[in-house]
């Protein structure tokens, strides 16, 4: 199947979308720079008012094809095939005053997947926050499966926070590590795969009957659990911190933190404020995988859509999508709250290694970390 | 080009409100737009071979012929004389579209930029209208924003039939209406006119004071594109190809 009308070439593309991605655009820079791939060289960029004015109109829909190989020599058609959905939540109405109308939004995207005919729909971003993992919500489907991809998201958390221990020569088994957002899909994930290695653990979220939920479900695992729903009210400082809360911008201030601490940021949108003050502390941005098989756009969003100082790289949640495609198991791996274990965990970890999908490398807002440590730890006086 | 309804020359209104002026404006383009509706659908039953299809054209241009004639009883409500002008430099192009189709004897593409494009927008602005119109003019707007929405079912059915025959030359061809129609649509669209005047508003553009009325020109525009989009997903066109074609007009 191609399709020639407008000059969009996406000649050669199969007919058929093991699966689809739905996301939304983090910022205003990344939608405009959406729009403008979409308009081409030819026309002028649009301005920033009428992007404004604009986007919030367009309905979900799919933005392009997205084709992803795979390392793996057993599989015979070592490529899967898909559709990258924006549900254009403009980015500066992911609060809570605008939640029904972004349900509404990925629901959206979500018939339109289903319309497509995707065999498996990651939800990116935000949207699995809307969903919170109740696939009810969505609309009726028979022959598509939907995962909210948190399972490989906490799997590039947890390998994340132990290789930047590894590089900041830290021993994570003597860490105290504090999860904002503990009761979250991600947070609870990371909590229940982190609980076993870490010395003590920091929880913290609103909501106190599943912090207490939580905390008597980790205490089993021989850790020592502190909760509290603010995070002035820790009585010990977090060297580790793994940052996971639904926000609708970065926003989040850390205190009781050593100076030291290293701090994963795996929201989307960022959790950490810009203001945020922490000069010696490790920032870096977690849930991020690579996929070395191969990863192709048409039209052409690479650097757009995937917005990393390292080729092919792409949030975990998707890539569980894209993983489960490549394995050719269509199935609800990720669905409603609170179910990820390190063993689910493990599964899917697997099943990304195996078709070349691996944790990226380390980077934060300043560019990529892992080189950096290395000269510091060489020398620590620098 | 034909005279539909003859009218009194437009006065400008001295008002009875201060949003008279606005609403004989907005009154102004929609009865101006539902006289080239009617236009082009009498155009239509002249290419049409089937006596049936004959009717249902001069059918759907009665019933345009009504709505334009539901807009200035509207003004007149309010004390106002609601001109129109087919001959305005944007709904002239726009007829000439039209009859570019019927010149071809092309019944498909007469559908497509009747019931797709300029439905698309009536419907959609329309609808907005009837949200914020005070009292029997919203209910005007909105009822008639529903009879539109009916023929465009109904045209959907024809189309998607036609595109199943061949998907390929049927987008072909929505694109080459979309690149003459929709440009000149989303021109009036645009949040200002940067071309001069519309000749149909009877003052300075409307567009600047519509937000004294609870509408903007941003809305209007966004609505109307947000249909087009979902008008184009129901005949089975791929969204992403429709979504790069409605970023690339103009603004």
């Amino acid at each position: 199947m191609g399709h020639s009308a407008a000059g969009i070439a996406v000649s050669g593309l199969p007919a058929t979308v093991d699966f689809a991605l739905i996301g939304h655009q983090e910022s205003w820079r990344a939608a405009a720079d959406v729009l403008a791939v979409l308009r081409g060289p030819e026309h002028t960029p649009l301005p920033d008012d009428e992007i404004k004015d604009i986007l919030p109109w367009i309905p979900p829909r799919a933005v392009c094809h997205v084709r992803v190989g795979s390392i793996s020599s057993g599989v015979s058609d070592a490529k899967a095939h898909g559709l990258y959905i924006d549900s254009f939540i403009p980015p500066d109405r992911l609060g809570a005053a605008y939640t029904h109308e972004n349900i509404a939004r990925v629901r959206g995207a979500a018939a339109y997947a289903i319309k497509a005919g995707a065999r498996i729909v990651s939800l990116g971003g935000f949207s699995s926050i809307l969903i919170e993992g109740n696939f009810d919500q969505l609309p009726e489907r028979q022959d598509t499966a939907f995962t909210t991809g948190n399972t490989l998201t906490v799997g590039f958390i947890v390998q994340g926070i132990k290789k930047m221990c590894r590089l900041a020569g830290r021993d994570i088994r003597r860490s105290t590590l504090l999860i904002v957002g503990a009761t979250g899909d991600v947070g609870s994930g990371c909590a229940r795969c982190l609980s076993p290695l870490v010395k003590r653990m920091l929880l913290s979220a609103r909501n106190v009957e599943r912090l207490r939920a939580l905390a008597s479900e980790l205490e089993t695992n021989g850790v020592q659990v502190e909760l509290a729903t603010g995070l002035q009210q820790f009585s010990q400082e977090a060297d580790v911190v793994i940052c996971a809360a639904s926000l609708a911008s970065p926003s989040l201030l850390l205190g009781r933190i050593t100076p030291d601490a290293i701090v994963c940021d795996a929201g989307y949108p960022k959790n950490l404020s810009p203001n945020a003050q922490m000069p010696g502390v490790k920032i870096f941005f977690g849930g991020l995988g690579q996929i070395t098989g191969g990863l192709t756009f048409a039209p052409d969003f690479h650097g757009i859509l995937n917005r990393h100082p390292f080729p092919n790289v792409v949030h975990g949640c998707l890539l569980e999508g894209m993983a489960l495609a490549l394995e050719g198991r269509f199935e609800p791996f990720s669905h409603g709250r609170g179910h990820i274990t390190p063993e689910r965990v493990e599964e899917i970890e697997s099943i990304a290694a195996r078709h070349g999908i691996y944790l990226a490398p380390l980077y934060n807002a300043d560019g990529p970390l892992e080189d950096r440590l290395d000269r510091q730890m060489e020398s620590p006086r620098a | 080009m034909e005279s539909v309804i003859a009218l009194k020359s437009p006065t400008a209104c001295t008002s009875l409100s201060p949003s008279a002026a606005i609403w004989q404006d907005v009154l102004a383009q929609a009865m101006t737009g539902e006289l080239i509706a009617a236009m082009n659908y009498t155009s239509l039953a002249e290419i049409c071979d089937d006596p049936e299809e004959v009717a249902d054209a001069l059918e759907h241009a009665d019933g345009e012929r009504w709505h334009a004639a539901a807009f200035a009883a509207e003004g007149r409500k309010m004390g106002l004389d609601v001109p129109n002008n087919v001959n305005g430099k944007h709904w002239k192009k726009l007829r000439e579209a039209f009859l570019r189709c019927i010149e071809d004897r092309d019944f498909i593409a007469c559908l497509i930029v009747q019931e797709i494009m300029l439905e698309s927008f009536a419907v959609a602005s329309y609808a907005r209208v009837g949200k914020v119109g005070p009292g029997s003019l919203g209910k005007t707007f909105a009822a008639i924003a529903a009879e539109e929405e009916e023929h465009v079912d109904h045209a959907l059915s024809i189309l998607r039939t036609e595109r199943a025959l061949d998907a390929q030359r049927f987008d072909d061809k929505v694109y080459r209406l979309h690149l003459d129609v929709m440009t000149t649509l989303a021109k009036m669209l645009a949040k200002e006119c940067k071309d001069g005047h519309c000749e149909v508003c009877h003052g300075s553009c409307v567009k600047p004071s519509l937000f004294d009325v609870s509408l903007s020109a941003a809305e209007l525009r966004g609505a109307s594109l947000q249909q087009y989009l979902k008008t184009l997903d129901m005949l089975g066109l791929p969204g992403e190809v429709t979504l790069a074609w409605v970023t690339q007009l103009p603004v």
